[in-house]
Order: C-alpha cells, then structure tokens, then sequence
C-alpha cells in the first residue's frame, strides 16, 4: 500500500484531467491492482474544508505516511513572497508545499508549472511562480538545488502541458511498486524512460523532413512542420511519438507543431508575438536547429537532401 | 510538371532576362521581417505576377556570397520545380533566387 496524496497550486487542473483519462492503468487500476491509497486528489477526494485539512496535518506529522507527494500547478508566491494569492486550508499553499515535500517519502512534479514554472511563470510573471525544484532552466526553484525527498531523490519531474496519463501513472506504479531505484533521470530530473528520445522520435513525417520538404500552411499532410511552421520536435525531450496520445495519435501526426512543452523554456520565447507556429530565422536559417546540429552542417545536409529527395517526398502520401 | 507551368517559368524568366528590377534588398534578417514581405505579398492581386517578382526580389542566378538558390530553400519542390510558399506559388528554376529562400 502506497499513500498518495495529490494537491494543485497554481494549475488549469489539465494535468489531473489527462491522468483521470489514464488507460493500462487507469487511475482506478492504480488503486485496485497496484495498491494505491489517494488520500486525496482536487477532482476525487471527497473530503471538504477542515477534513481536508486534517489529511495533510497528518501527513505533515507522520500520524499518516505520505509515501508520494504529487504537486501540479506552480508554486505561487506572491505577492511580494508571501503566497498569499495561493491560499489552501487556511494558509498560503506555499507552506503546505515545503511540509509536505519534507514529510514525503517521493516528490513527484507533474506538469510543466510543477516543475519549471510554465506558463504561469512567463515574464513578467505577475504571480511569482517558479516550479518545486526549477525556475525555467535554473535549478533551485521553490524547494533549493539541494532538496532530496525521504527516500534520497530530488523532486521527480514529469513535465509536458499537459503530462502523459502513462507518463504519470508508470512512474507512480513503479515508485508504489518498489522500483524507485531504477529510475534513471535526466539533467532536469526528468524520467529518462520517457524523456532521452525527442518528439521527433517516431513522427510519420520524418521522411519529409529527412528530404526538406516544408508543410507551408495547416492541414496539409505532406511535409514537415519544422521548417514553417515552428515545430518543435527535433528539439524537445518526449515520447509523444513512441507513447502515443489517446494510444492514437499526437500532436505532428495530427499537423499540429510540436510546442515543445517538456523543456523548460515552454512557453518559447515568452509568447511574443508572430513566435508561436512560425519557425523562428535569423537570416533565412533556423534560430533552432536540430539537437546537435550546427549551422554549417545543416545547410550542408540541406543541399544534399534536396538534391536527393525522390519525387513522392512532395506529394502527400497518406491517402485516405 | 504541366505545360502551363513551363510556359510560366519561361515567361518569368524571360521577365527577369530582360532587366526586370527587383527588391533582393534588404534581405529580411528575422521571421519579423519576413513577415512584412508576405503581408506586401498577399495584399496583391491574385494574378499580378511582376509585381510579386519585384516585392520578393527575384533574381535568375545564385545570390550573394553563399550563392543561395532555390534549389536548397525549403519552399521549393524539385521535381515539380515550383515555389511552395503559399504567398508566391509560382513554377522557378533551380539557380534563380529570391529574398524569401530559408531553409
């Protein structure tokens, strides 16, 4: 048995949305076959007001064992660090935050404001969010550099905007399970199981983008979305392409750009205007290359793949 | 590639053979800029196929130090022979350029 206990700072509830669509576990497998206890959870607790309140005094002094802590939404901070805009159970939800984190065996952050900050943390960011253990790229967050759970690991990051139902629900089954010590994480402290292979990794059209063929408006099929269209895909750390969404599809696959929103910087370039779905240039080439390519190397690879890009590569191949 | 399309393509570069003046400058350093020119672009006529040379500064050689071309820009289609970029879409030759190439 694994007590679970699952609270929202500053969130859209899109992550808990996402995991209440879980399917091979389905939120209720967790509980009947992989012997999970949710103390409480904004959209299933039933509890109310002071009840509440008493589930967390517990877990705060070890009356309950609080085996997982899972935190989505940023940490709000203001104003002026006081939290107050965040309040929950009677205090600034910050406080409970720092409680909790201490009390719990695994720290688990879930969703992009979680764990870098995300959206709500985007200049000039009014609500002085940052994310348990990051602000953006910088480690420290609300919880320090140095912050190791009970059971000697940092916070657990499983961003996205939002996370994969599966990416929540493997690394919860495996925590529950015992099998803690064979995450491995990345530099974010992201599951590297899910997170060392690029959204790219999988996407139907790789041929297109390995020939440089260009999608040029929405809702063609053929092409690459990099090129125009400001996908994200040969950058971002995700398996949307191996894991797919609804076991279905993903984002590339339906001709939507990749916003790349399991890295740090999401949203890019703080949403400026004429930055989102326009691959950005800096004359004529990409600000953003591919992860390991450099500029002289890419316009290279360019001659070359267009001079060898056979004649199907410009049609659109996935006839219905 | 269709027979209306390589009587177009002859005609542009007829067109440009014959000293057609276009806008190659300023090169639009940064996507703001490429902007611009698109909006230039799509505030013209359907049909008005000079002035689209003009405003995107067609040229019928390699251009600039790097000797850009069509062939390696990410709008052209190489069997077809054709711009892609919605905005111009008309058939080009593989060594000419214009201030819209990215790749």
């Amino acid at each position: 048995m694994a007590n679970i206990l699952w609270l929202q700072g500053g969130a859209c509830s899109g992550n808990t949305m996402s995991f209440l669509n879980a399917e091979e576990p389905s939120a209720c497998d967790l509980v009947t076959d992989f012997g999970m206890n949710i103390l409480w959870q904004p959209s299933l607790g039933v509890e109310l007001g002071d009840d509440v309140k008493n589930i967390l005094t517990n877990c705060v002094s070890g009356e309950t064992k609080l085996d997982i802590f899972v935190f989505e939404g940023s940490v709000v901070n203001a104003p002026n660090g006081t939290g107050e805009w965040n309040r929950f159970c009677g205090r600034p939800m910050k406080e409970w935050v720092r409680e909790l984190c201490d009390a719990a065996d695994f720290v688990v952050a879930l969703g992009d404001c979680a764990t870098w900050g995300g959206i709500p943390a985007t200049a000039p960011n009014p609500s002085e969010s940052e994310g348990l253990q990051f602000l953006k790229r910088a480690n420290g967050g609300f919880l320090g550099a140095d912050f190791t759970s009970k059971a000697g690991l940092p916070v657990i990051n499983i961003p996205g905007c939002p996370a994969h139902p599966d990416w929540v629900t493997q690394i919860l089954v495996a925590i529950a399970t015992g099998r803690a010590g064979d995450l491995a994480l990345d530099e974010f402290q992201r599951p590297k199981t899910f997170f060392q292979s690029f959204t790219q990794t999988g996407c139907t059209r790789n041929m297109h983008f390995a020939y440089k063929v260009s999608t040029t408006e929405f809702g063609q099929r053929k092409g690459c979305l990099f090129y125009d269209l400001g996908c994200r895909g040969p950058m971002t750390h995700s398996p949307c392409n191996r894991i797919l969404w609804n076991r279905v599809s993903s984002k590339t696959r339906a001709g939507m750009p990749c916003l790349g929103c399991t890295e740090p910087e999401f949203p890019f370039f703080d949403l400026a205007p004429g930055t989102v779905f326009k691959t950005q240039t800096v004359m004529g080439v990409p600000k953003d290359l591919p992860t390991g390519v450099d500029k002289k190397g890419y316009i290279k690879l360019t001659g070359a793949a267009k001079a060898a890009m056979p004649a199907w590569a410009e049609q659109d191949i996935f006839v219905v | 590639m269709s027979n209306s399309d390589d009587a177009l393509r002859d005609r542009i570069g007829r067109l440009m053979a014959n000293g057609l003046e276009t806008k190659t400058e300023p090169f639009p350093e940064n996507n703001i800029e490429f902007e611009k020119v698109l909006d230039e672009l799509r505030e013209l006529p359907k049909d008005a196929l000079e002035e689209k040379l003009v405003v995107s500064g067609f040229v019928d050689k390699p251009y600039g130090e790097d000797e850009q071309r069509c062939l390696e820009c990410m709008y052209y289609l190489v069997h077809r022979k054709w711009c892609d970029l919605p905005e111009l879409a008309v058939p080009v030759e593989a060594e000419w350029w214009c201030r819209l190439w990215r790749i």
